[in-house]
């Protein structure tokens, strides 16, 4: 049987069970790492120590979370912000907004994952939490809103613009996902 | 959400493929809370202990008042002794109120 998330969240905040944590940050570790994956734009590292940064803030503001929400949202915006904030530090070294070569084709001896981090390197940071959000982790666009603090109109925009760039780049590399299959034998 | 062939493109490209290993990453993050938890406890108990020491040596420099107090050789107006008992009350519960955290973490 599987325990519901805002059981486990009963247990950390009312008797601090450190087994009940653990099952929380095992159950939601693979999207969020996922997510500051991509917001770092490969950076395994960087995201890697972002989201354990994540999860002790989780830790420590867990009384806050209100059990009518989504954890997974809410661990989402302190992501967020945990990236965000990360960006403001470390503004010089660009560690995110690298822009890839024009001219390069991120196809070439690439997997799949390889392949989604790079592209998302041809969009702003603010399209590419809102493309990741909406395509990767499947949230709906008021979801987006809530995680990222964009209004609703705006994280239309940064959606439908990020399209517009990917879309662009998909058709002037003549790609599509069968083809990239193919090409790995996927 | 996706609709389109765009977005149905867009969604298999964007889709999260890999599953990073999560051992070691649950390993830290548990180390982590462990430590943070050792520091808040030694943070508690520090200001506890803190208190205490002024509390004792507050309670020595008023030693005579506190034992003609409860010998009853002084007498004070029963409104003074409502406010005393009131700030003692109000002490005791503030104090396992503090202290609430740190005796379900060491439980």
């Amino acid at each position: 049987m599987t325990i519901s998330d805002s059981e486990l969240v009963l247990r950390v905040t009312s008797s601090n069970d450190q087994v009940a944590f653990q099952q929380l940050v095992e159950r939601h570790q693979a999207a969020i790492r996922g997510f500051l994956r991509r917001l770092a734009a490969g950076d395994c590292g960087t995201a890697d120590d972002l989201a354990q940064e994540t999860f002790l803030m989780a830790y420590r503001k867990l009384h806050t979370f209100k059990s009518s929400g989504s954890l997974l949202s809410w661990l989402h915006t302190i992501a967020y912000r945990q990236f965000l904030q990360h960006t403001r530090k470390h503004a010089r070294q660009q560690v995110m907004a690298e822009p890839p070569d024009q001219g390069h084709d991120p196809r070439q001896s690439m997997d799949s994952e390889i392949l989604a981090q790079r592209l998302l390197g041809f969009v702003s940071p603010e399209e590419r939490a809102c493309l990741t959000l909406a395509y990767s982790a499947g949230m709906s666009h008021p979801e987006i809103g809530k995680v990222t603090g964009f209004p609703l109109g705006t994280v239309k925009s940064h959606i439908q613009r990020g399209k517009q760039k990917l879309q662009r780049w998909l058709k002037d590399h003549d790609h599509s996902i069968s083809k990239h299959k193919e090409a790995h034998g996927a | 959400m996706p609709e389109s062939p765009l977005d149905r493109e867009l969604g298999q490209l964007l889709a999260y493929h890999d599953e990073p290993d999560s051992s070691e990453f649950v390993a830290n993050v548990m180390h982590d809370v462990k430590r943070e938890r050792l520091l808040r406890r030694v943070i508690l108990w520090g200001f506890g202990l803190v208190g205490a020491l002024f509390g004792l040596a507050g309670a020595a420099m008023l030693s005579d008042s506190i034992t003609r107090l409860f010998t009853f050789s002084i007498s004070l107006p029963a409104i003074e002794t409502a406010q005393v008992a009131l700030v003692v009350v109000a002490a005791a519960a503030f104090y396992s109120w503090f202290m609430n955290d740190e005796m379900s973490l060491g439980s």
